[in-house]
């Protein structure tokens, strides 16, 4: 064999045990996706939409494993009971295959912070609005009776005994609180009788009291979603753009005035975790 | 060699993956269980459902009547204190209206208790005095505020509302009897009611109105204190003033004042549905229509026309004192005038000595009547222009007569004295005007211009010859205005 069919050789060697697999093997290496964090953002009331289209969020990334964990970043003052309970309940399962981080931005009050303690890590800014615990109703009036109206019962029409509304929501508070009893266990740095007042904090006495873990902003609850997922050089994408986007539209939750101001009260009365802002009442 | 080779090419093929996997992933996370709350555990508060008992044996009778404020825009309506109305209705009591302030004066002088609602208008400084008058003679004061009544007004400028709770017209009718309510509420987040802001009391000053009570609970509840009376019910150190978020040991849901006969409330949402029958609240309920019945004004002519401690009075006319027709016109009237309170005239010839009485009678004096005016100290000389009567002196005996008024556990006796029949009918018609007008007043004693003195009754029974001799003697005692 000449010195060139050796030189040759060498090179069809090489070509074949090396550079072959390692093509192959970088053609199957890019298939080893790029973790996510993914993040979802809740910049309104939770309400049936706003709950379905974070469930879909929650569902994605509970499908896709790059998804290696999720951010909640969080600007709400809560919602409805049962759609706060809806996600609160799915948030669970996810966060049993990976960590959740919160975020609070700009709020986190009443059902916002429901979801919150279902989460790994919570992160607010110095005066992000933190807590607001407690359940807030309307009560329906006084049952009676109506000319043109029939129906076949006196709470057919009226839902429930003021009374027993009355008792119904004190039972949804016993769900609320266990479930921040529960999710901050040995962090809260208060007892019951200061943290269940329903009273709202800014975030750098939320931390001091121990319903957040730290003053951050939403990187850093990216980033410590990160740690917890144990990734690197991830990347980060709203989980809205990828699940959700143009799947549907919500209708207003808050009550609007004819000039378009948006009010603080939900459109329905109802039992909700909100977190309605006081009346500037002298 | 070729061994080797295949090594490399496993390396060259593994690697990349393995320098990318290395690259972004860092370790495996292994993820626990969590917890959620257990749901299904959960349960509404069930209500302390505790009836009146239907039986009412041992309910006592009264036959007072109670006023209910209607004059100071009360914050309420006659259906949310039925529980309270009916209770006083089951004890033969009787509710009334006040709803026009010039009459509460007039409508007090029979009433036993005076009932406020969360008025949101103030009291005058007059109303607080009849008022204040009222319950200093017994009678008794029950003053009802509410946490979760208020007026809304809006600041004209800025559009923001304002509120105007009912602590700011209740307390200054309170403030005479020593007891003020605070603009806050009370609440317990440990032990209540089934909300935060109702509130279980369970601890109680021994009083008629907490007699028989083991626990109440009162929905929105203002805090109540009186330095000078009692406490009545008191919250556990759990229950905690919104003012302050403290608990303070001197405010509590009702208070008594020092004299027994004013009670402030700071809720009435526990007299309504269904709150009435929940707890103790009935049993207090009960003991409030007692309260508010069992009030027995001191009963001078004050009170006038509403004297009578019973449904019958017995009108005696002395004999000297003929039963003209004019007479028996002026009695017959008087008859008419206490039928329309309800009252029956017996006509009597003999000094009644019991049972309610009206007796009319001449200054001159008179061995029947003797007795019952004695203890009066009126000096009577036959023939004497004047009488002398405690308290005001001489009195010209023309044109004027004199109330005296005895109130004993066996009736009570209205004794009118004048110096001539027609001064008589005049006094007795002054007496059907239903108003002491042109009377100087005290408690047992009045004196009442009545007539136009002695000229014009010249050789009637008191005039003497010397008396219609000289001009006509102006009244002794200037006549001022019942007020």
């Amino acid at each position: 064999m000449s010195a060139t069919e050796l030189k040759w050789e060498n090179i069809r060697t090489s070509l074949l045990w090396i550079v072959l697999p390692l093509i192959v093997g970088i053609l199957i290496a890019a298939s080893v996706p790029q973790p996510v964090i993914g993040v979802i953002h809740l910049n309104d009331a939770i309400y049936s939409y706003t709950a379905q289209d974070m469930i879909t969020q929650i569902h994605y990334a509970m499908e896709h494993p790059e998804v290696r964990a999720v951010v909640l970043a969080f600007d709400s003052p809560g919602g409805t009971v049962v759609d706060t309970e809806a996600v609160y309940l799915e948030l669970t399962r996810l966060r049993e295959m990976k960590p959740v981080v919160t975020a609070v931005n700009g709020m986190a009050a009443s059902g916002a912070y429901y979801l919150s303690v279902n989460t790994d890590y919570i992160y607010a800014k110095p005066t992000s609005l933190v807590g607001n615990i407690g359940v807030i109703g309307y009560l329906p009036p006084a049952p009676f009776i109506i000319e043109d109206i029939i129906s076949t019962g006196p709470y057919k029409l009226w839902g429930a005994p003021r009374d027993s509304d009355m008792r119904q929501i004190e039972m949804v508070k016993q769900g609320f609180f266990e479930a921040v009893t529960l999710g901050r266990e040995g962090r809260l740095n208060a007892g019951p009788e200061t943290i269940f007042t329903g009273q709202i904090w800014a975030g750098t006495e939320a931390v001091h009291l121990g319903i957040a873990d730290e003053i951050g902003t939403e990187t850093d609850a990216i980033e410590k979603a990160a740690s917890l997922a144990k990734v690197a050089n991830y990347e980060a994408t709203d989980l809205y753009q990828l699940s959700v986007y143009g799947s549907g539209s919500a209708y207003p939750f808050f009550i609007q005035s004819p000039d378009g101001l948006m009010m603080p009260y939900p459109n329905e009365a109802g039992t909700y975790l909100l977190y309605i802002p006081p009346l500037p009442v002298k | 060699m070729k061994k080797n080779f295949i090594f490399i090419a496993l390396a060259a093929l593994i690697l990349p993956a393995l320098l990318r996997g290395l690259w972004f992933y860092r370790g495996v996370v292994q993820r626990p269980a969590f917890s959620t709350p257990d749901y299904e555990s959960f349960s509404a508060p069930a209500a302390p459902f505790n009836p009146a008992p239907l039986n009412a044996e041992d309910v006592k009778q009264y036959n007072g009547v109670v006023l209910l404020d209607m004059i100071h825009g009360n914050q309420f309506s006659l259906t949310e204190i039925e529980s309270l109305s009916g209770a006083i209705k089951q004890r033969n009591g009787q509710v009334e209206l006040s709803s026009d302030s010039t009459m509460l004066e007039y409508q007090l002088k029979y009433a036993s208790a005076f009932i406020s609602i969360s008025p949101s208008l103030m009291y005058t400084v007059d109303e607080v005095r009849i008022l204040k008058n009222f319950a200093d003679r017994g009678g008794r004061l029950l003053v009802f505020t509410d946490a979760t009544r208020y007026s809304l007004y809006f600041d004209y400028v800025s559009g923001n509302p304002l509120t105007y709770g009912d602590v700011n017209a209740a307390n200054p009718l309170l403030a005479p009897f020593g007891i003020s309510i605070n603009n806050d509420y009370l609440y317990n987040l440990q032990k209540n009611e089934g909300n935060f802001r109702n509130v279980y009391f369970d601890e109680f000053a021994k009083s008629e109105l907490t007699f028989g009570l083991k626990e109440v609970a009162l929905y929105g509840t203002h805090s109540v204190e009186s330095p000078s009376g009692l406490i009545l019910l008191r919250g556990t150190e759990s229950t905690l003033s919104s003012a302050n978020d403290a608990n303070d040991p001197a405010q509590g849901g009702a208070a008594i004042s020092a004299d027994g006969n004013v009670i402030a409330f700071g809720d009435f949402t526990f007299l309504s549905s269904p709150y009435e029958s929940y707890a103790d609240n009935a049993a207090l309920i009960g003991n409030l229509a007692d309260f508010a019945l069992s009030g027995k004004q001191k009963i001078t002519l004050n009170n006038f026309p509403f004297l009578y401690s019973t449904k019958t009075v017995q009108v005696y006319l002395s004999s000297d004192l003929s039963k003209t027709a004019e007479m028996v016109a002026a009695l017959g009237r008087l008859q008419a005038a206490l039928q329309s309170m309800n009252v029956t005239v017996e006509f009597v010839d003999s000094v009644p000595t019991n049972g309610d009485a009206i007796i009319l009678g001449l200054f001159t004096p008179n061995e029947d009547l003797a007795p019952s005016f004695n203890k009066f100290d009126l000096t009577l000389e036959d023939g004497s222009e004047f009488i002398t009567v405690p308290g005001f002196g001489d009195i010209g005996v023309y044109g004027n007569s004199v109330l005296l008024f005895n109130a004993t556990n066996k009736g009570n006796q209205l004794i009118l004295l004048s110096s001539s029949i027609e001064d008589t009918i005049l006094l007795v018609d002054t007496l059907n005007s239903g108003y002491l007008t042109g009377c100087l007043l005290q408690d047992s004693m009045a004196v009442c211009s009545s007539g136009y003195g002695g000229s014009l009754y010249e050789g009637d029974t008191i005039a003497t010859d010397e008396a219609s001799s000289e001009a006509t003697p102006e009244p002794e005692v200037v006549v001022t205005p019942q007020g």
